[in-house]
């Protein structure tokens, strides 16, 4: 696994890692050196998000001990905003005339697929999915799907930017908070809307466990607009008792209710939030799980994160993971130690 | 042993035609729908032909069968209409009568409408109805528009991976079938012509200012269209049961990356050509049973040589007949791979091979040229149709007659 | 003509993003594209832009950008031939 985030997840001890947080409602990546990863000459023309997802795409094939990437399999909801902005703007600009491409060939959602492919030679199975809440999501199925067909592992990941522009567009239909809040309150602070993030998160799936994993995934489901009552029949339906839940609660008092069909069907269970650490944007999802790998496998809860959470008795052996995208793509996975 | 999966119903609309028929017979017909642009704002209108569809926006809502109103950009409507006639095709009046999974494609997503407001939208003291669009530029919203207008309520996605886009859809259908976790999904793709592609593949220098010129040795480049496809897949236990009436058998398919450049094709052609070996090894047919390849065929320097080294590695001396049909409809991105599904599927019906219009003089690189002039009467059994794009992403599928 | 090549050299970088080049380590000789700096198609995509911004000269032909775009020397001799005299 591999991500970069708002939190220094990419480098170094995550147990230590102090809690970044914001005034701004917008929760940016802390950027890596990319030069040890990236050759200066293909990094010369890359825009940032290009940059994240591929970093992070290598380093979790680094961190997985494999040679080669197997199948590469990412979603993004936007892709590269950067260069779509850019080349929007160039249209205009310079009149539809003497256009540089590259903001082109970057905005295209496959263009991180591409490069992560091509730097390292991977000539497998490549598929990008374009779908908000649910790009994260169908990219994970799409990789369950090769490993049930006999691929022994596959490159899984997710990548998202926010800009200050696309950060106003997004403000406009009510996507984010209208007063400025702390971020790390923001699993409390309940008012409409919640606030902005990004990340980069890279997974290693295999069919068969190894001293590499850092979880089983057991349980997967996906809900496209669900009533309350499929909802509620889905989330009972994915575990009788897990020993932890990790939800996407960001704060959003619009869909705060579809948190709390949660808390009422696992009432007691010990949860945690992950969106003050990331923000909220698409494929938030695959820093949640990310996360829940992280605690099932080191079963140490990073405690600056979570400040009011009381330090683990009991093993972790099930996480239940739960989030929603403002509310019409829903996700649920259960996390098992390996 | 994974289920076989058919084609059950298709639908479709470009710049040759509304629906299935109305493209039946332009094909026939040897009619381009190449011309210049009567929607797009562009300085370009009227010097890169586009295969344009015949209607403007507002005209739309009544062949995507619903009232006109703000927020369904050209994108969705292009897919509604195609995705009405595909459930229509295959006699689905309510999707939900069994899980039904959608699995669209798209480049740009609302692009056509959003540039055209972009300024506003960002611009503060701006305000008013176009607010309605402020959400349509991600791929997302034109497949939950038309999720949420037809019923579709169990499984939905959207794939983006340039011009394969769409037959990648239908790639992942029809495995999500064979695993047994839908019975149905229908998958495709909607593309609408927009000023950002348009200069896009103008800024990579690779637009014909003429009609496009597939496989020519004096072709310059591609022209874009737009259009949609959308085709109902069925397991084989489900068509059976449900009595479907079977279209065809998709049969193979292979995706695979080349990894040699962000936008070029190997000269080579070795993504190609493993996407089409393997493609070929998981129908089952052999190289001697293809009778047809709908070939990506863009007209752009790099593809076609990068395409024909492939067929001629694949198929030696003997390459079936082979056409690229993008001189009917320009090059559609997202919606490509649906749209030349179904001309397999309608070669395979009418017993026909569409030509490759502008043909004129064969590429002083390969030994093999594409057929110019229709030919009818002829047994079409297998047909590749083959679909590559930006970032190496390469794409082909093996359709079949079905045949019991 | 030794002051085109001095500033084309830095338009070059700046166009280019070429951060850890500085106009001296460009030999006027010296192939752009391939061994030399390692440039490619897109570079050379980039570089026919940067002609048309700066210098107002447009070059359909990707093909004829190839030989103009060889080395710094043949596209300031370029740049020159297009100049009023």
């Amino acid at each position: 696994m591999a991500a970069i985030s708002p939190q220094p997840t990419f480098d170094g001890d995550i147990l230590s890692a102090p809690l970044i947080h914001t005034d701004r409602n917008l929760l940016a990546c802390i950027e890596p050196d990319y030069k040890p990863f990236i050759p200066g000459n293909s990094l010369r023309r890359m825009s940032r998000v290009l940059k994240m997802g591929l970093a992070a795409a290598l380093k979790c094939t680094a961190d997985s001990g494999l040679d080669t990437p197997g199948p590469i399999i990412t979603g993004t909801g936007k892709g590269s905003l950067q260069d779509t902005e850019k080349f929007i703007k160039e249209i205009v600009e310079y009149k539809e005339t003497a256009l540089n491409p590259t903001p082109f060939i970057q905005s295209t959602y496959n263009s991180v697929n591409g490069l992560i492919a091509l730097q390292q030679k991977c000539t497998a199975y490549n598929n990008t999915f374009v779908h908000r809440g649910f790009s994260f999501e169908n990219a994970l199925l799409d990789s369950i799907m090769l490993i049930q067909d006999g691929e022994p592992h596959t490159l899984t990941g997710a990548f998202e930017e926010i800009t200050t522009e696309h950060f106003y567009i997004k403000s406009r239909i009510g996507f984010w908070k209208n007063e400025s809040i702390n971020s790390a309150d923001l699993c409390q602070h309940l008012s409409p809307g919640s606030i902005a993030g990004e990340g980069a998160t890279f997974f290693t799936l295999t069919g068969t466990p190894s001293a590499h994993s850092y979880a089983a995934i057991s349980g997967f489901r996906m809900l496209y607009k669900p009533t309350k009552e499929k909802l509620n029949a889905a989330l009972k339906a994915m575990s009788i008792q897990p020993d932890l839940i990790i939800s996407g609660r960001n704060g959003d008092s619009n869909y705060e209710h579809f948190y709390k069909e949660l808390d009422s069907c696992y009432p007691g269970i010990p949860q945690l939030g992950f969106k003050h650490l990331c923000g909220e944007y698409d494929t938030a999802s695959a820093f949640g799980l990310w996360l829940a790998a992280q605690i099932i496998k080191t079963q140490q809860i990073a405690e600056q994160w979570f400040p009011q959470q009381q330090p683990l008795t009991t093993p972790v052996n099930s996480i239940l993971f739960y989030n929603h995208f403002y509310g019409e793509q829903h996700v649920m996975l259960l996390l098992e130690r390996v | 042993m994974a289920e076989r999966v058919f084609i059950t119903g298709i639908g479709m609309i470009t710049a040759i035609g509304d629906n299935v028929a109305g493209n039946l017979r332009n094909l026939k017909a040897q009619q381009s729908g190449l011309g210049y642009s009567q929607y797009v704002d562009t300085i370009h209108k009227n010097v890169l032909p586009v295969a344009e569809v015949k209607h403007p926006s507002e005209s739309l809502f009544a062949l995507a069968g619903i009232p006109e109103k703000e927020g369904f950009t050209r994108t969705t409507l292009l897919g509604l209409a195609a995705m009405r006639e595909a459930l229509k095709d295959a006699g689905i009046t309510d999707v939900q009568s069994a899980p039904t999974g959608f699995i669209n494609a798209s480049t740009v997503g609302g692009m056509c409408d959003t540039e055209k407001l972009y300024f506003d939208i960002i611009d503060p003291e701006k305000t008013g109805s176009f607010l309605q669009y402020i959400d349509t530029l991600d791929c997302a919203d034109c497949t939950q528009r038309i999720a949420d207008i037809v019923g579709f309520n169990e499984h939905i996605a959207t794939i983006s991976t340039a011009c394969s886009s769409s037959a990648n859809a239908l790639m992942f259908g029809a495995r999500m079938i064979k695993q047994g976790m839908l019975p149905r999904v229908v998958c495709g793709g909607t593309e609408a012509l927009t000023r950002f592609t348009l200069n896009g593949f103008n800024s990579l220098k690779n637009v014909d200012k003429q009609f496009c010129r597939p496989f020519d040795q004096q072709r310059t480049g591609l022209n874009l269209g737009e259009g949609a496809a959308y085709l109902v897949l069925e397991s084989e236990s489900f068509a059976k049961a449900n009595g479907s009436r079977i279209l065809a058998e998709l049969s193979g398919y292979c995706n695979t990356n080349e990894a040699f450049h962000p936008t070029s094709p190997s000269p080579d052609g070795d993504g190609a050509y493993e996407a089409m070996k393997a493609a070929l090894a998981m129908s089952g047919r052999s190289l001697e049973e293809v009778s047809y390849i709908n070939v990506h065929g863009t007209a752009t320097l790099n593809n076609d040589i990068s395409e024909g080294k492939a067929l001629e590695r694949l198929f030696g001396d003997k390459v079936p007949l082979f056409s690229s049909t993008k001189p009917f409809t320009g090059h559609t991105l997202a919606a490509a791979g649906a749209i030349e599904a179904i001309y397999a599927i309608l070669a395979i019906q009418h017993g026909m091979i569409f030509p490759n219009l502008h043909f004129t003089e064969r590429m002083e690189e390969l030994n093999i040229s594409p057929v110019t002039e229709l030919i009818a009467d002829y047994p079409v059994k297998n047909v590749i149709s083959n679909s590559f794009g930006f970032g190496g992403n390469n794409a082909s599928l093996v359709i079949s007659k079905y045949e019991g | 003509m030794e002051e085109l090549k001095k500033k084309l050299k830095e338009q070059i970088i700046e166009a280019l993003n070429l951060q850890d080049t500085k106009p001296e380590d460009i030999d006027d000789n010296a192939p752009l594209f391939g061994e030399g700096l390692g440039l490619d198609s897109i570079d050379s995509l980039e570089l026919m832009v940067l002609l048309e911004r700066q210098y107002h000269i447009k070059v359909e032909d990707p093909r004829e950008g190839r030989k103009i775009l060889q080395s710094v020397e043949s596209m300031a001799e370029f740049i020159q031939s297009k100049q009023p005299a």
